[in-house]
């Protein structure tokens, strides 16, 4: 066994860089109140606090604190196989299965590293903006659990594989708009833990049990700067990590299944002060909302006790998110921090990325969420509009396909967002699934545009192309639409005639009973009469006589 | 049982303060700067002798190992004495001498992402005892360390 003499830092590696902060709650920690006043500055100013869930109470206590939030959040990678060894990685198996010596943490076994974790790591640390480093190591990262096969969990701490990087999101209109950006601190690479669940066998024999199934399996730690201000730019953080691993196709990003889980760091200080609060960990978040939640509730249980004089009350702890009860619940508390005795992982060799490794992934990194964005609202697209598209890749596929076919943009986005998007939430499908295909929906919107059917037999036609697939051009000879301008003159003669008021009305002036005539027709040929024909055709017949 | 602890003792000497420059991380060369620096605040450190002796008992809960008080006693000087023997390499001075990750030259060694079932999962499960045709039995945990 060899015998690394290596000092290593005691906290873990999170708090490496807020060492300092967490050891004494009063300690001004310049460098790094420098670091957040650097990437405030890059952000919008901002004239008043920020948006919340219209809450009062929280607007009033926005108004003598700052919310300082970081997010850490743990991305299960969808690869084939764990990250030390060849484990099938598939969700959802047996229990206890996907076992091997490696990954169980017998005697004599090694971990050999996956190509495929490298290249995902590199890719996100590029989506994310960061720095690579080309030499990077794995850490043991010490203690003891059930569901700790090795007794350790092989992480990076103090060389990870990406850092120093930002992301920029759009807070969405209903809690204010704006662009902000946010700092992220590392990417790095570790494998997950098994699961421990609670054993519902009846028996009080105090078992818990374990599946360790999903030991080894590979994650990316994503580690961000304390740069958010509320709920909302949390919760709009998250997301936009979920977009972007979902865009890259690292992940399936799904919280609910556990492959993106964050937990939230936050503290408070009166507005002014330059040294951070106590800092707060909070877990057990399941969804976005719930984050946005938590941190509202915490935002407000601190300030309660700074307003009481009871500062000192707020440790530093790790408390879990109740979603029945809406609140935050504290864990049992344990003294001082956690000791992982972080040592060089023996079994590892280097990481080494060679420059073009690296410009070979970033030549093939699809367009991301923020791209999209910016694109979108170059072409004229409304905000509202650009975020729904962008949200979801295979939309945001879809749309720029029919687009590509050279359909009208402002018409694209509409059918998109309403009818299609109706469509797709009533069946519980998703855009992938459904029969009508791009280069159709491009074909209806241009039959609309040069009138060749009307708006209303366009709806008709999308949901029964959404419904079965098929043509445009099939379903308007289906329907049997009137494109002769003879039967439309005929119908058209038989309205003037059976309207005389309406038509001497029209003669003395009042052209916009054209429009009257039009609708009379459209409804005695039951819809389907060629617009731009029947428009033309009532024209020169009421123009004509007299 | 002795490197165990040795191990054991390395890796959790006394919290020290670590002084993080505001660097910027813009290339990952600055980055390898900022390693150098946080590997000096290590190497160049304090003479050996007024290395801090270790906390035996503590250290031994933290490997989870249990210790008499004899034992204790008897450990805590062995453990010194060899802190010391390695402590010699302090007064190498390395401050010329650009910081390894890692003691070898060679990296790579990286697997195709190509799943394979173990074949005798079967003994795996059979050779623990607590094995409970699904699932490992563990006693109730109520607390992460």
């Amino acid at each position: 066994m060899s015998t690394t003499l290596f000092r290593t830092i005691q906290p873990n590696h999170f708090t490496l860089l807020t060492t300092a902060l967490l050891r004494t709650r009063t300690k001004t920690s310049r460098h790094i109140s420098v670091r957040c006043q650097t990437s405030t500055t890059t952000q919008q100013p901002r004239t008043s606090a920020p948006k919340n869930h219209g809450s009062n109470k929280l607007d009033e206590i926005l108004k003598d604190y700052e919310a300082v939030i970081g997010i850490e959040t743990h991305v299960q990678l969808s690869t084939s196989t764990k990250a030390f060894c060849s484990c099938p990685n598939s969700y959802g198996s047996h229990p206890n299965t996907s076992i091997c010596p490696v990954c169980m943490g017998l005697p004599g076994a090694l971990p050999v590293l996956s190509s495929k974790v490298v290249d995902f790591g590199v890719r996100l640390g590029l989506a994310l903006n960061c720095s690579l480093s080309l030499k990077s190591k794995f850490d043991r990262k010490q203690y003891f659990y059930p569901d700790l096969p090795k007794g350790y969990q092989i992480s990076q701490f103090d060389v990870p594989i990406a850092s120093g990087g930002y992301v920029d999101v759009d807070i969405p209109l209903e809690f204010g708009g704006g662009h902000r950006r946010f700092g992220i601190t590392r990417v790095h690479m570790e494998e997950d833990a098994g699961k421990l669940l609670h054993s519902d066998a009846g028996d009080y024999s105090q078992a818990m049990i374990v599946d360790l199934n999903r030991a080894g399996v590979p994650l990316l730690e994503i580690v961000s700067e304390p740069d958010m201000r509320s709920g909302v730019e949390a919760a709009e953080y998250g997301s936009e990590m979920q977009r972007i691993v979902r865009y890259l196709g690292v992940s399936n990003g799904n919280m609910q299944e556990g492959s993106l889980r964050c937990d939230v760091n936050i503290s408070i200080r009166p507005i002014g002060q330059a040294e951070f609060g106590t800092k707060v960990e909070i877990k057990n978040l399941n969804a976005f909302s719930a984050m946005s939640r938590a941190i509202d509730y915490e935002i407000t249980r601190q300030a309660l006790l700074y307003n009481q004089g009871q500062a000192d009350k707020i440790v530093t702890e790790t408390r879990l998110w109740d979603e029945g009860a809406q609140k935050t619940v504290t864990m049992r508390k344990k003294e001082g921090l956690a000791d992982y005795r972080y040592f060089p992982e023996p079994d590892l060799p280097e990481v080494i990325l060679t420059q073009e490794y690296v410009d070979s992934i970033r030549a093939s990194l699809p367009e991301l969420p923020e791209a999209k964005r910016r694109r979108y609202e170059a072409m004229g697209l409304g905000i509202q509009d650009v975020l729904f598209l962008a949200n979801d890749v295979s939309v945001a596929e879809y749309f720029d396909e029919v687009i590509g076919k050279g359909a009208d943009v402002k018409s694209a986005a509409n059918w998109l967002m309403s009818d299609i998007a109706a469509y797709l939430k009533n069946e519980e499908l998703s855009i992938s699934d459904v029969k009508l295909t791009p280069h159709e929906l491009a074909e209806l919107i241009a039959a609309i545009k040069d009138e060749t059917i009307s708006g209303k037999i366009g709806k008709q036609i999308l949901f029964e192309l959404l419904a079965k697939g098929g043509t445009v051009q099939g379903m308007i000879k289906e329907k049997d639409l009137i494109t002769d301008p003879v039967e439309i003159e005929k119908v058209i003669m038989k309205v003037i005639s059976e309207s005389p008021k309406q038509l001497e009305q029209y003669r003395s002036g009042k052209t916009k009973l054209q429009g009257f005539f039009a609708g009379q027709v459209m409804k005695m040929s039951k819809g389907k009469a060629n617009p731009a024909l029947l428009n033309k055709i009532l024209l020169e017949k009421l123009n004509a006589k007299e | 049982m002795a490197t165990r602890a040795l191990l054991a003792v390395v890796t959790a000497s006394p919290p020290r303060m670590i002084q993080i420059k505001a660097s910027t991380f813009s290339s990952s060369l600055k980055f390898q700067r900022h390693i150098t620096t946080l590997a000096r605040s290590f190497s160049s450190d304090t003479n050996p002798s007024v290395l801090q002796p270790p906390d035996v008992s503590r250290l031994a809960e933290t490997a989870r190992i249990s210790l008499t008080p004899s034992e204790i006693e008897e450990c805590g000087a062995k453990i010194r004495q060899v802190i010391d023997w390695f402590g010699q390499l302090q007064q190498v001075d390395v401050s010329s001498v650009e910081p390894a990750i890692r003691a070898e030259m060679e990296g790579g060694n990286l697997r195709e992402d190509a799943p394979e079932t173990f074949e005798n999962r079967e003994s795996i499960r059979a050779s623990i005892p607590s094995f409970d045709e699904v699932y490992l039995k563990v006693p109730k945990v109520l607390n992460k360390e």
